[in-house]
């Protein structure tokens, strides 16, 4: 039984809509600047300009609640637009994030040690299966609602988790994918790591440094064969295949080699039935931290042999928005399907001495593309690998 | 140098939760990484970073740079005694 | 059918290692702490200096389980409602109170709710899916259902486990944002669940959530329904709150013995386990988790031998 997304949304600080971040992603145009808010100033982040409150009314949404919870509102209800609820077609939620409400609690619990006072309501937005129960109430699902929280494979662990559900007859639909806003506490977590990088990040080249951190979220809507006869939707893109793998190597570093890697991207070739020769573009996770890419690099060299496909990391466009990039760079690879496209990865000069992997350098349309891999692996070593192919 | 040392250990103990560990445990030339010292990671290294900066104020830019300075409790004495 | 292979609980009552808890059992009254095992049995001291509670809770649950089972696990799920509030509270504290640039990670890099989940594959280095799950009052349930499809899936040896902690901070939202008058306690429970028998007692039938207002009374009705069995075929409700006190056979509400922890309902699962031991007689119990308003999670639990 095949899995068909018929809808998809996306926000990042390249754009508030699916078509804004495509127009980003044809100029070549990074979102990573200069942070505007008081917790962003110092740093080049992936920032989306507007604030909460802004975010509400622009986007119509009926609730106030974190950043988290608002960005993942804004990208389900693109993605859930034209689609009806049905109590015929059981729907289900399944959305990552890393931190939940943390962007809203940390304001609240900076005034508690300070001896302010700190308004209570405010920590309703923590926990991370909040940001969910919002996003789906703002969609009206009551069903099925899920989060995922495996840092930064969690909106891949969704998708995947999505497809897993409607396969067993437990969903018939599912709206899938991750958000992340910025905080001050994820920011100061990178730094403390000593992997963020002051300049422009450089995903895949030899001077890389570390990451810029961004926000933003992506969220699909899934579908089975027998549901789209239901709804009626148009199939848009086919999500083919999936693999989780643990590395076991680390606490915050991948395996040199890349094994986690290598089992992810395997275990996601053999759930579609793919050989590696048939993928023609991969998505890499490509957070530009020394440890991350060298590893990626050798898991794809690995499992790809010596006949690479082109690969880039859109990181380079959106900063790492962490638990939401695999639910955005999902969005990017269903673009890329139906346009054909190859997506440039911003910033590169100089391959990996240990390597030579060179990635795509610049942006083209109308290539044949067919399938496409995508990566997200979180720290904790959960290495996520999920395929989207061509209808 | 010695009292150095001596503060050096202790704080060691402290930042990295070796609660098990007195000062004499450590001996001054026994490497701090892998298993045939104390067993301590690239997380504990970053520890030592906040360790100098916070205790000597002595900023270590590169992480790498560290694989060297926090060889035993001699290297690190060494290396702050010529940084402060 | 998803056989209860193996199950352990780390809790504020003296639930590990056990072979009948309810030997054990009694509703937690005035003070009370958290019955730890000597953790260095479980992990290495290198390691061990950093955990904070729930993931010397977690990891040692578990690897109690992998000890009793001879595979190795093909996959883990793990819920966790709030996950690891302890190393959370520390990092806040230290990016408000540290002035200069250069922070201690640790507590950020043992922040995330995966922390558990990713330490328990690197203590056993296991490469297997391995997923966290969160959502409220009904995370260990998400994570079962997740474990549950795992099997369906070809999985032989699956660890479900979820896991809590209490922090003093949770004090100070009782009775705006929390309502219960239960004191805050910590808890990990792990079980390995197959499709064989084995040497299992019982086995989980059917796990649902919902987060609906529809009434209670009728989706376990429905729920049990679609089992094959009616209300009186329960022989034990193992319930959050007290709906179902006078509709019951026999019934006892959870958190008299765990206290307020939001996966306590994975410690259910170890009662209605030992009970089934116990209790020759007696066939099904259900759990019925109605700890937060407008979400339910259902868990119908058997004795092996009975038909559906």
């Amino acid at each position: 039984m095949r899995i068909y997304v018929t809808g998809y949304g996306v926000i990042s600080s390249v754009g508030e809509n699916s078509e804004e971040n495509l127009l980003a992603l044809r100029s070549e145009k990074t979102g990573i600047k200069q942070g505007k808010k008081t917790y962003t100033e110092r740093f080049k982040v992936g920032e989306i300009h507007w604030s909460n409150d802004e975010l509400v009314q622009r986007f119509n949404l009926t609730q106030h609640a974190s950043r988290t919870a608002i960005l993942g509102m804004i990208a389900a209800k693109e993605a859930f637009n034209g689609h009806l609820l049905d109590p015929e077609i059981k729907t289900g939620l399944i959305s990552g994030t890393s931190v939940g409400g943390m962007d809203v609690s940390e304001i609240a619990y900076k005034d508690f040690l300070s001896g302010e006072s700190d308004d209570l309501n405010v920590y309703k937005n923590h926990p991370s299966g909040t940001t969910s129960e919002q996003i789906a109430k703002e969609l009206g699902i009551d069903g099925y609602v899920n989060t995922i929280s495996t840092a930064c494979s969690s909106a891949a662990n969704s998708i995947m988790l999505g497809a897993r559900m409607l396969l067993s007859g437990q969903l018939d639909r599912a709206v899938v994918g991750g958000t992340d806003g910025l905080s001050q506490f994820t920011i100061a977590g990178f730094r403390s790591l000593m992997i963020f990088d002051e300049e422009w990040c450089r995903p895949f080249d030899e001077t890389r440094k570390g990451i810029n951190l961004g926000e933003g979220a992506g969220f699909l809507v899934l579908e089975t064969e027998e549901t789209i006869k239901k709804t009626g939707k148009k199939p848009l893109a086919i999500l083919a295949g999936w693999g989780n793998a643990s590395d076991a190597y680390h606490q915050t570093a991948s395996s040199p080699e890349g094994y986690g890697a290598t089992l992810a991207m395997k275990s996601a070739l053999s759930v579609a039935g793919l050989k590696p020769d048939d993928i023609d573009y991969i998505n890499a996770h490509g957070t530009a931290t020394p440890n991350n890419d060298l590893s990626e690099s050798h898991g794809i060299k690995t499992v790809f042999g010596s006949s690479i496909p082109p690969f880039s990391s859109t990181k380079s466009y959106t900063g790492h928005t962490l638990a939401a990039s695999g639910g955005i760079e999902a969005v990017f690879a269903i673009l890329a399907l139906n346009k054909g496209l190859l997506l440039p990865n911003l910033n590169f000069k100089q391959a990996i001495e240990e390597t030579g992997l060179v990635p795509v350098k610049s942006y083209s349309e109308g290539n044949d593309i067919k399938h496409i891999l995508s990566n997200s692996f979180g720290f904790g070593g959960n290495n996520s690998t999920i395929i989207l192919s061509k209808v | 140098m010695s009292d150095l040392k001596e503060n050096l250990k202790a704080q060691i103990i402290e930042q990295l939760n070796l609660e098990d560990l007195t000062p004499a445990d450590i001996q001054d030339d026994a490497p701090l990484f892998g298993d045939q010292g104390l067993g301590l990671d690239s997380i504990d290294a970053l520890e030592f970073i906040v360790l100098l900066d916070s205790n000597y104020g002595i900023k270590i830019a590169d992480p790498s740079e560290g694989k060297e300075i926090f060889h035993s409790v001699n290297t690190l004495a060494d290396y702050i005694s010529k940084h402060q | 059918m998803y056989f209860i292979q193996h199950i352990e609980s780390i809790t504020h009552q003296d639930s590990f290692q056990k072979e009948n808890i309810w030997n054990e059992l009694k509703p937690l009254a005035g003070e009370n702490e958290l019955i730890s095992p000597d953790y260095k049995n479980y992990i290495p001291v290198a390691a061990l200096r950093r955990l904070s509670t729930i993931l010397r809770m977690g990891i040692t649950a578990a690897k109690a389980c992998q000890e009793k089972v001879p595979a190795e696990f093909d996959a883990i799920s793990v819920g966790t409602a709030l996950g690891c509030l302890t190393d959370t509270e520390k990092f806040l504290v230290t990016i408000n109170t540290v002035s200069g640039d250069v922070l201690s990670p640790t507590a950020f890099i043992q922040s995330t709710h995966n922390t558990i989940a990713g330490q328990i594959s690197l203590d056993l280095k296991n490469h297997a899916y391995n997923m966290t799950h969160t959502q409220n009052a009904l995370s260990f349930e998400v994570a079962l259902k997740d474990g549950l499809l795992c099997i369906d899936e070809g999985k032989h040896s699956v660890l479900v486990g979820a896991a809590d902690e209490a922090i003093p901070f949770l004090e100070r939202l009782r009775g705006s944002l929390i309502e219960t008058t239960y004191p805050f306690t910590s808890g990990a429970t792990f079980m390995v669940l197959s499709g064989e028998k084995g040497n299992s007692i019982a086995s989980i039938r059917a796990c649902n959530v919902s987060f609906s207002d529809k009434h209670t009374e009728t989706q376990v009705e429905q729920f049990l329904e679609a089992n094959h069995c009616s209300l009186q075929d329960v022989d034990l409700i193992l319930e959050a709150g007290f709906d179902f006190k006078s509709k019951a056979k026999n019934h006892i509400s959870f958190p008299e013995y765990t206290g307020f922890y939001q996966s306590a309902s994975a410690f259910a699962v170890h009662m209605a386990n030992d009970w089934l031991i116990n209790h020759v007689n007696d066939s099904r119990i259900l759990i019925v988790n109605n700890l937060e308003l407008n979400k339910l999670g259902l868990t119908l639990i058997s004795r092996n031998e009975v038909e559906a």
